[in-house]
Order: structure tokens, then C-alpha cells, then sequence
């Protein structure tokens, strides 16, 4: 896809979580970002969702601006698939109600064939056996996975995952990373924030490091792991890397 | 004391649970009773009373008929105070903000006066000015609107505590604020409010009785009345107590039995 | 160990006081009367919230006969009885008529005063007769336990009956036109009347006598006799006229101007 955004500015009160971010990229596959807690990763994540309109500045993807109307943006939303770090799932909805949730109510599908649908896929990511059980009889791991499935059910443009992993457990997190990869491997665009830097720098093919609302350094993944250019990415590198 | 005494008697806690076997439930059951039982008629022997049964036994017709009114009231006004609870709740949500203070107006209102000075002023002043002289349909009409205004603040609340994050959620999958209430939100709400609002249809059951000072041929009115001609006033009370049991255990029992169906944890 | 007698010793003397204080103090156990005091001018209460009213100062002269403090205890008509047969009470004065129902239950002193039951009719409706009421369609209003009550519910077959707890109600409804006519007692009814002289007709002749009396636990002889004794006494030396000039002065007036009997 091609990502263009131009100046964007996002303020909370008074703090600018976003101050000014620009960038131009084409032709990346998967996208990650990284970078110091509060850095402003998440809220570009957000805008990128259609979940946060920007105060200043211009985005574009694929040629076409961000919607500015709600309307215009449930239906941008709709075309997407979003990943949090968790409570993705509906508590009182059954892994196969999640998943076809979406489908029925905001893509039109008749209750049988999602059902239908939504099964074959969570069979693909071996997840039918927990098809009729309800979030809280899942595992983290588990329900990051239907969450996923929801995610890629909609036939997105893109996904975009907030820190999938971030409150799973090393090996729940390797489950969610597989599946990560394997969407990868499929050829599908993704948008990634995540702390786990390994699998950063395997899976990302351009990679943003955000510190203090602003783009401090961009570039193919290799590069920026190997050789960082300015002193915070040095230093946080450094920091994350250490254990 | 061997463990097969002490598990008639006594709960045995497992992990973060309980276990308590059938035999166990049932004796506790008979004893809790049988104490009633004994504390009640020691208290009433200490009472110099005659009992006389078949003064009352003349009337029961007076008591069927006021049961079934009183049913019927509880019933009619659970409903459309569930229809009113709803709006109000919804209104104190809504945009337009004449709606919305009027809403909190209403609670405020309702709920910080006497249900006796409502059912007067609205019977005599309100319902008198507007020409509605039917007495059955303007004390529904009351007792919806009391309850009404305490189911509101228990479904708020239960809106209220639906996380942020799975309205989020419901954002990010792209479903409208309608779509997102009416999907994610009230099912959940409904399974939450089911405690509070049992025990608020129970107080309507029983607020009913107050019906009887606008005349309105109910429960309560019909055994006062058997009381009036006869003097028993045991007699004519005692029955009036189990009537009303009749009409709120099924409650209370029906809402176990639901939230249990309804279990989902958070 | 001494230092803690004498302190035990202190405090039981201290405790003791008020009980050898109050001893010597009458030992005559005061009279509780029970009455509804929401009847004016019989049983009501005065702008500082005490007991007043022909039957409160009938009490305090029996229980000046009796050599008993009095002590009036204010409670709903239809509990005066259940009140009395539990002991809680150990009078009713409330202007209650002796009825033979109710004369199963409890005791009645001689009768003090004679009235009947009348009725407090919708203005516009010319019907004169309680039989004349007594028509599908229409509808009576009484106070729940009174007389008036059971009369309504013995013996009117056709019309609908409205039970209310408070004569004020009873009264509210014939005046909105909701009842056509209220069965309460003649003095009443003509109070009532005078309050609401637009919207009720008052029909006075009463279609019903009754009287009413003191009301006494049964198996009490003795007190009956001593209570029977002094209502004869109060009588012959005008002090049911003192009464009556003191609380009823305009309705005596206006019943000898309608050439009723007055009937205390």
C-alpha cells in the first residue's frame, strides 16, 4: 500500500500525542512501528484505524484521503481489520458469534454463510474446537487468535495490530506471532506496533521508530536494527534489546 | 465428630468454592424452618388471641378476587415501567438536552418523594384535570412511573459498566452506535441489571398495596376490608402475607435461575 | 478488692434512685383511650398538635371519675378494635356505634349519642333515597370499617362500592364527580356539606339510626358498670350540653333550624 500523511498533528488537551508526523512510503508490505511508551505509536495506529480523526495534517492511503464524515469512516472502518492488545472479544458472545458479528451486521452476509465462513477459517487457524465457548473459557493466546480471525474474516484491506502480544505470555505470544507471520507469508498488508523486537525485525519490511509524538527515523527494517542512525533509536534499541 | 456429621451441618470449602451435598442442603433447610416455626408459635401462644378461621373462610372469594387484581396490576405496571425505565435511561444518554434534563428531572422527582404523595396527586389533581376518572388504569400508570424511574438508574447503571474498550472494539469492527447498543451492549446489560431489577419488581408487587387509598379493589384493600367486618385481624393478615409470597418468590426464583443461565464471568 | 465493692455498691445505690424516686409518686396505672383523631370536632387535634375534641374531653372527665390519668393514643379507625382486644388499648372513645357485629368482638358502654347514617350527594344528581342509589352504574363511596361500610356492603346489591381510608378521600370523590354519594354520619355530612357547598347536596334525614358508645374489652363488668355510672352522671349535670355548646354550637343552630333533633 501507499502511506502518505503529511504534518498530522493529534492533541489530548493540552499534550501533542502526535506532533507533526510525515511520511512517505510505497510499496511496504508490512509496516512496523516502534518506539518509548507514549511515543505516539499507538495514537498513529488509532488514526490509521479511522478511530481517531487528526486535528492538522493529511492522510492518505492508496491515493485516497482519510473520510472525514462518520458515515464515510464506519464504512472506512469496515474495509479494515483492527487487533488490540486486549478485551478484542465480546464477552457474551461466543469465538463464532465474534467472528460473524461483523459479517452478518456490517458486511451484509446471511447468518448461514457467515456461520459457514466463519467456521472453515477458524478450522484454517485450528480454533473449531473452540468455536462454540464463550471468551472467558479461552486462553489469552486463544482469544487474540479469534480476534484475528474476526479481523481477517471481513476480507480487509489491511490489519492493523496494536501490541498483540504485549499481555500474552512467551509462549501464547509465539502462537499469535505464527499466525501474524503466516498472514505475512500470505501476502497481506499489515500495520504492526509492537515491543517484541525480534519478531520486528523478521517479519517488517519498513519499519518507524516514534519518540515524543514525532517520526525520528524510518527506513527498511534491516537498516534501522542495524544500523540506527540518531541517538534515541541507539539508546532505546539499546534498552530493549538488553534482556 | 466424624466428617459425614459435620458435612450435614457444615458447607465444605474446595479450591475458591464450596461443596455442599443434597442431604446437607435439606436438613439445612428443615432446621432453618423448624426455628421459625418454633420462635413464631411460642410468639403467638404469648398472645391471648382466638382464632376464628371460618369468619375469614366466608371470604375468600374477597381474597381470590384481590390477588387477582393485584396480579394483574403488578403485572401491567412491571411491563410498562421496564418501557419507561428504558426511555428514561436512554433519554439521560440523548444529545438533545431539553430530553435529557427532563429525564433527570423526572428520577430526581420520583424518586424523592413518597409513592402514597404520588398516587394521590396524581389521581385527585393530575388524572382529574385531564377528565381520566379510571382509578385501575391511572395507579399503573403510577406505580410504572415509580419503578420506572428506579429501573432507569439500574439499566444506566449497567450501561455504565460496559467497558470502554468493547465500545471501542465494536468501533473498530465498523458497527453503527445503534448497531453497537443493540448487539453489544443490552444483551450484556440486560444479563447484569437481572439481580436489581428482581428485587425491584418484588418492591413493585408489594408497593401495589398502596394502591388501595384511591379505592383501587385490590390485595391489600380486600383483606383490610375482611378485617373491618370480621375483627380477625390474623386471620385476615396471615393470608394476605402468603399471597404476596406467592406473587415474589417466582420472581426471586426466576432471576436465580437466569443469571445463573446467564453466567458468562468478566 | 474492697475498692471494688465499694464502687459496685455506688452504682447500684445510683441505680436504685429513680426507682425510689418514682414510687411514692400515684399509683393509679393511667387509662389509655384509643380514638382516630381525624374527626373534628369529636376526635381531632389542636394548632399545637394535642389531642382535642368532644370525646378527648369526655376522657379526661371519666378518667377525672375514675381517679386515673389519662392517656389518648391515636391510631386508624380499623385498628381501634384489634387494638383493644390485644390490650394495647384499654378504651375506645372514638365515636364508634354500637353495632352487634362489633358487639361480638368487644364490650359497649350505654349509648351517649344518637345519629344515623346520611348521605353527601353529587350536586347535580336528584336521586333522595339510598334505594334510589342503589342502581347499576351508580357508585358509593365509604370509609373503610365504618358503618357506613358495612351497611353499603350488606345491603346494597347494584350499585359499586368505593372503600377509603380517610373520609377526606371519600369526600374528594363525590366532590370530582367520580362517586355519587358518600355514606357517612349525619353530623359529618353536614360538615362536609358546608365545606363543599358548590359541588355536593347534603341529605339529611337519616336512613339509618344508630348511637354510639364507649367501647370495653369484654369480661371487664366492673368497669362498665363504673363507666355507665358516669355517663348518667355527666349527663344529668349538662355535660354533654357543655359539650356541645363548646364544639357543635353552629351545627346545633342549623339542626334545630332543620328541625332535626340535636343529638348529644
Amino acid at each position: 500500500m501507499h502511506l502518505r500523511l503529511a504534518g498530522v498533528v493529534k492533541r489530548y488537551n493540552s499534550i501533542a500525542a502526535l506532533d507533526g508526523v510525515s511520511l512517505d512510503v510505497s510499496e511496504a508490505r508490512t509496516l512496523v512501528l516502534i518506539g518509548p511508551s507514549g511515543g505516539g505509536k499507538s495514537t498513529l495506529l488509532r488514526v490509521l484505524a479511522g478511530l481517531e480523526m487528526p486535528d492538522q495534517g493529511s492522510v492518505e492511503i492508496d491515493g485516497e484521503p482519510l473520510p472525514s464524515s462518520e458515515e464515510d469512516l464506519i464504512r472506512y472502518r469496515r474495509g479494515i481489520g483492527t487487533v488490540f492488545q486486549a478485551f478484542n472479544l465480546f464477552p457474551h458472545l461466543t469465538a463464532l458469534e465474534n467472528v460473524t458479528l461483523p459479517l452478518v451486521q456490517a458486511h451484509g452476509y446471511q447468518r448461514s454463510a457467515a456461520q459457514a465462513y466463519a467456521m472453515a477459517l477458524l478450522a484454517r487457524f485450528q480454533l473449531e474446537a473452540h468455536a462454540g465457548k464463550k471468551p472467558f473459557e479461552l486462553s489469552g493466546g486463544q482469544q487474540q487468535r479469534v480476534a484475528i480471525v474476526r479481523a481477517v474474516a471481513v476480507k480487509p484491506r489491511f490489519l492493523l495490530f496494536d501490541e498483540p502480544t504485549s499481555a500474552l505470555d512467551p509462549e501464547m505470544t509465539a502462537e499469535v506471532l505464527d499466525i501474524i507471520a503466516e498472514l505475512r507469508a500470505e501476502g497481506r498488508e499489515l500495520i504492526l506496533v509492537t515491543h517484541n523486537m525480534g519478531f520486528a525485525s523478521r517479519v517488517a519490511d519498513y519499519c518507524l521508530f516514534l519518540s515524543g509524538g514525532k517520526i525520528l527515523e524510518t527506513g527498511p527494517a534491516q537498516q534501522l536494527f542495524s544500523a540506527p542512525q540518531t541517538m534515541e533509536l541507539r539508546d532505546f534499541l539499546g534498552r530493549v534489546l538488553k534482556y | 465428630m466424624s466428617s459425614r456429621w459435620a458435612n450435614i451441618f457444615f458447607a465444605r470449602r474446595k479450591g475458591n468454592g464450596e461443596v455442599i451435598p443434597l442431604y446437607g442442603r435439606a436438613v439445612g433447610v428443615v432446621a432453618a424452618v423448624l426455628l421459625l416455626a418454633l420462635i413464631f408459635s411460642f410468639a403467638f401462644s404469648r398472645l391471648q388471641y382466638g382464632w376464628d378461621w371460618s369468619a375469614v373462610y366466608r371470604y375468600r372469594q374477597k381474597f381470590l378476587t384481590g390477588w387477582l387484581v393485584t396480579l394483574a396490576i403488578s403485572a401491567a405496571s412491571l411491563v410498562a415501567s421496564i418501557v419507561i425505565g428504558l426511555c428514561a435511561a436512554l433519554a439521560q444518554r440523548s444529545i438533545f438536552l431539553p430530553l435529557r434534563y427532563l429525564g433527570k428531572i423526572y428520577i430526581e422527582l420520583i424518586r424523592g418523594t413518597p409513592l402514597l404523595v404520588q398516587i394521590l396527586v396524581f389521581f385527585y389533581v393530575v388524572a382529574d384535570a385531564f377528565g381520566i376518572g379510571n382509578r385501575y388504569a391511572v395507579g399503573t400508570l403510577t406505580l410504572a412511573l415509580f419503578a420506572g424511574a428506579y429501573i432507569s438508574e439500574i439499566i444506566r447503571a449497567g450501561i455504565e459498566s460496559i467497558g470502554e474498550s468493547q465500545l471501542e472494539s465494536a468501533r473498530a469492527i465498523g458497527l453503527t452506535r445503534r448497531q453497537t447498543y443493540r448487539y453489544v451492549v443490552f444483551p450484556q446489560v440486560m444479563r447484569r441489571i437481572l439481580p436489581p431489577l428482581a428485587g425491584q419488581f418484588a418492591s413493585l408487587i408489594k408497593d401495589s398495596s398502596l394502591l388501595s387509598i384511591i379505592a383501587v379493589n385490590e390485595f391489600t384493600l380486600n383483606a383490610q376490608e375482611v378485617n373491618a367486618f370480621t375483627y380477625s385481624t390474623m386471620e385476615s393478615y396471615l393470608p394476605l402475607a402468603v399471597g404476596y409470597l406467592a406473587l415474589t418468590l417466582p420472581i426471586s426464583l426466576l432471576s436465580r435461575y437466569l443469571e445463573g443461565r446467564y453466567r458468562y464471568a468478566s | 478488692m474492697s475498692k471494688g465493692i465499694y464502687w459496685l455498691g455506688l452504682f447500684a445505690v445510683l441505680l436504685a434512685l429513680p426507682l425510689l424516686a418514682a414510687s411514692p409518686v400515684s399509683a393509679a396505672k393511667p387509662l389509655v383511650i384509643g380514638m382516630e383523631l381525624a374527626y373534628p370536632p369529636f376526635e381531632m387535634t389542636d394548632t399545637r398538635g394535642n389531642p382535642d375534641g368532644v370525646s378527648v374531653q369526655l376522657a379526661k372527665e371519666l378518667g377525672k371519675a375514675l381517679g386515673r390519668p389519662v392517656e389518648i393514643r391515636n391510631m386508624a379507625f380499623d385498628g381501634l378494635i384489634p387494638a383493644l382486644k390485644t390490650g394495647k388499648i384499654d378504651l375506645i372513645i372514638s365515636s364508634m356505634t354500637a353495632t352487634t357485629e362489633r358487639a361480638r368482638s368487644i364490650d359497649f358502654s350505654d349509648p351517649y349519642l344518637s345519629t344515623g347514617l346520611c348521605l353527601l350527594v353529587r350536586k347535580s344528581l336528584p336521586v333522595n333515597t339510598i334505594a334510589e342509589l342503589d342502581q347499576p352504574g351508580r357508585t358509593i363511596a365509604v370509609k373503610k370499617g365504618t358503618t357506613g361500610h358495612s351497611y353499603a356492603a350488606a345491603n346494597l346489591k347494584n350499585a359499586s362500592l368505593l372503600v377509603l381510608d380517610k373520609e377526606a378521600a371519600a369526600v374528594l370523590e363525590v366532590v370530582q364527580g367520580k362517586a355519587d354519594a358518600f355514606i357517612y354520619d349525619q353530623m359529618s355530612t353536614y360538615k362536609n356539606y358546608q365545606r363543599n357547598k358548590e359541588t355536593t347536596r347534603a341529605i339529611l334525614k337519616p336512613f339509618q339510626t344508630e348511637s354510639w358508645a364507649i367501647g370495653i374489652r369484654k369480661g371487664n363488668d366492673e368497669l362498665r358498670g363504673k363507666i355507665n355510672r358516669f355517663l348518667a352522671d355527666f349527663r344529668r349535670s349538662g355535660g354533654f350540653d357543655r359539650l356541645g355548646d363548646r364544639y357543635l354550637k353552629e351545627e346545633k343552630e342549623a339542626f334545630r333550624r332543620l328541625g332535626f333533633p340535636f343529638f348529644l
